[in-house]
């Protein structure tokens, strides 16, 4: 009901009743592609098309809007082949209702941390997105749902969305809940998982941000037992002139991880060792060393990661150290115009164990938006 | 005597010429100068308050890719070239007060739809500190 007066009529807090005048219905085409080479330590060099994505949007009117994000990764898909995924990531449509309330149902990007709705190349250092946003925040992570967005003053916004939860038969120990993810592909949503995050853009270069998420994704051990998890996030990104700094921590909890652990085991035979607590975090700075040439930009950056997939484990489960890590990624971005990336770096890992060495990696890549 | 009559002619057309100024200055339209950053996926500041009246100047420059900058339904948008490329600059004069919406106008990324801000129209001056 209030949607349908916010959108057909013009109430009083409705602000821009006058959006009407001049509107044509439009539909855009853009996106981002890149491209890595990762050479790991004595190991081959490999060459891979990571991403290519096109996003659509189209304007029915000044207040409902559709947005799609098509994603192919890895360039090739076939039947059961693992190297390549073809994505929906995002298809949404909105209802823009007022400044405070807007109204979004669809494929929706979750809206934890800088990277997951923030990831276009050019905008980030770095070949590969950071380990903390692989391993403990599931980027890209998007699933189909329904919320809430706006902005409520001072700087300050939010979104707060229902969405299908994650499938807790699909953790495991070395990356956490990320095989956990739906997509959005038939996905089950016996009990829906909620996500939100409030964000503070009210100081000129500074973004900071709260995120969390939590939801039952033991759908297909119920009724013997559930799996709760729950997520917590907190970041900062500060830009001051040339100099960027930015922040990230995030942890994960997984209740009943030994009954999980066990109901796994029993089904294929090994212990997958899933952790009940990860956590991870990340600094990194950067600076533009040369900027405003003709020829282009160039920005250096270092950033360090700890990262653990076994940080809390369920009774009488031992971690996997190997899992525990670090990481110092340092390297460059050049950009020969603002919407293409030329990005090197080399990262450096280390992990707890004494035994399995975790090896360092060299990485270039083209990225580019238009 | 005659020195007398010269210094208040001279007083008097100051005291003209002063209160001329005065009420120039007082009918002149009121003007107010913001400059706001754009990038993926804000503008800031994403707040501006201006009085009823006031011609608002807005000078926007880009962080990263090219934005667009919209006042919903005031016929004001225009491009924000590409960071480094200098700034470019949309006026507006709110003839009411209330709350009007600006938002970026050009496709930029996955959260572009996140991309908005709001002008607040006052009705006094005052009200704007």
């Amino acid at each position: 009901m209030a949607l349908a007066v916010a959108l057909g009529g013009a109430p009083a807090w409705a602000q821009d009743s006058k959006d009407g005048d001049d509107h044509q219905p439009q539909t855009r085409l853009s996106g981002y592609m890149d491209f890595h080479y990762n050479k790991l330590e004595s190991a081959d060099g490999r060459l891979d098309f990571h991403r290519f994505v096109l996003l659509v949007t189209h304007e029915f009117s000044p207040k409902i809007r559709f947005v799609g994000e098509l994603e192919l990764e890895h360039a090739f898909v076939a039947g059961l082949e693992e190297g390549g995924e073809l994505e929906l990531e995002q298809a949404y449509v909105d209802f823009l209702l007022s400044r405070g309330f807007n109204v979004r149902a669809g494929m929706l990007l979750m809206p934890i941390g800088i990277l997951n709705e923030r990831h276009e190349p050019p905008v980030y250092y770095g070949v590969e997105r950071t380990f903390v946003d692989t391993v403990i925040v599931p980027t890209t992570w998007f699933e189909v749902g329904a919320g809430i967005h706006g902005e409520v003053g001072h700087g300050w916004r939010y979104r707060l969305f229902v969405t299908s939860p994650l499938n807790a038969l699909e953790f495991s120990a070395d990356e956490g809940i990320r095989g956990g993810r739906q997509m959005g592909s038939e996905t089950n949503i016996g009990r829906a998982a909620l996500t939100g995050r409030a964000e503070y853009v009210g100081i000129r270069g500074l973004t900071a941000g709260v995120s969390f998420w939590t939801g039952k994704s033991g759908f297909e051990l119920r009724p013997r037992f559930d799996v709760p998890v729950h997520l917590i996030e907190a970041d900062a990104r500060y830009t001051h002139d040339r100099l960027e700094l930015r922040g990230q921590i995030a942890g994960v909890t997984i209740d009943n991880a030994a009954q999980l652990n066990d109901a796994i085991a029993r089904t294929t035979g090994v212990d997958p060792n899933i952790a009940s607590g990860l956590r991870g975090a990340y600094a990194e700075a950067s600076y533009r060393v040369i900027e405003g040439q003709r020829w282009g930009d160039v920005g250096v950056f270092a950033r360090y990661e700890n990262f653990d997939t076994q940080y809390r484990m369920p009774a009488g489960a031992l971690p996997i150290v190997a899992f525990d890590r670090d990481a110092w990624v340092i390297g460059a971005n050049y950009w020969p115009e603002p919407d293409i990336a030329i990005k090197v770096d080399y990262v450096m890992v280390r992990n707890q164990s004494s035994v399995v060495r975790a090896p360092n990696a060299l990485n270039v890549g083209l990225g580019w938006w238009f | 005597m005659s020195r007398m009559y010269t210094w208040m002619t001279g007083l008097a057309i100051a005291a003209a010429l002063a209160a001329v100024s005065v009420r120039a200055q007082s009918q002149a339209p009121a003007e107010q100068t913001v400059e706001v950053t754009a990038e993926r996926f804000a503008f800031q500041p994403s707040e501006i308050k201006v009085a009823v009246g006031t011609t608002l100047t807005v000078v926007l420059k880009s962080d990263d890719t090219t934005h667009g900058f919209r006042i919903k339904g005031e016929g004001v948008n225009v491009q924000i070239p590409k960071r480094g490329r200098g700034t470019v600059t949309a006026t507006f004069t709110p003839a009411k007060a209330g709350k009007y919406t600006f938002e970026c106008s050009r496709v930029c990324g996955a959260g572009h739809g996140f991309m908005r801000g709001t002008i607040v129209v006052v009705e006094r001056e005052s009200e704007t500190k």
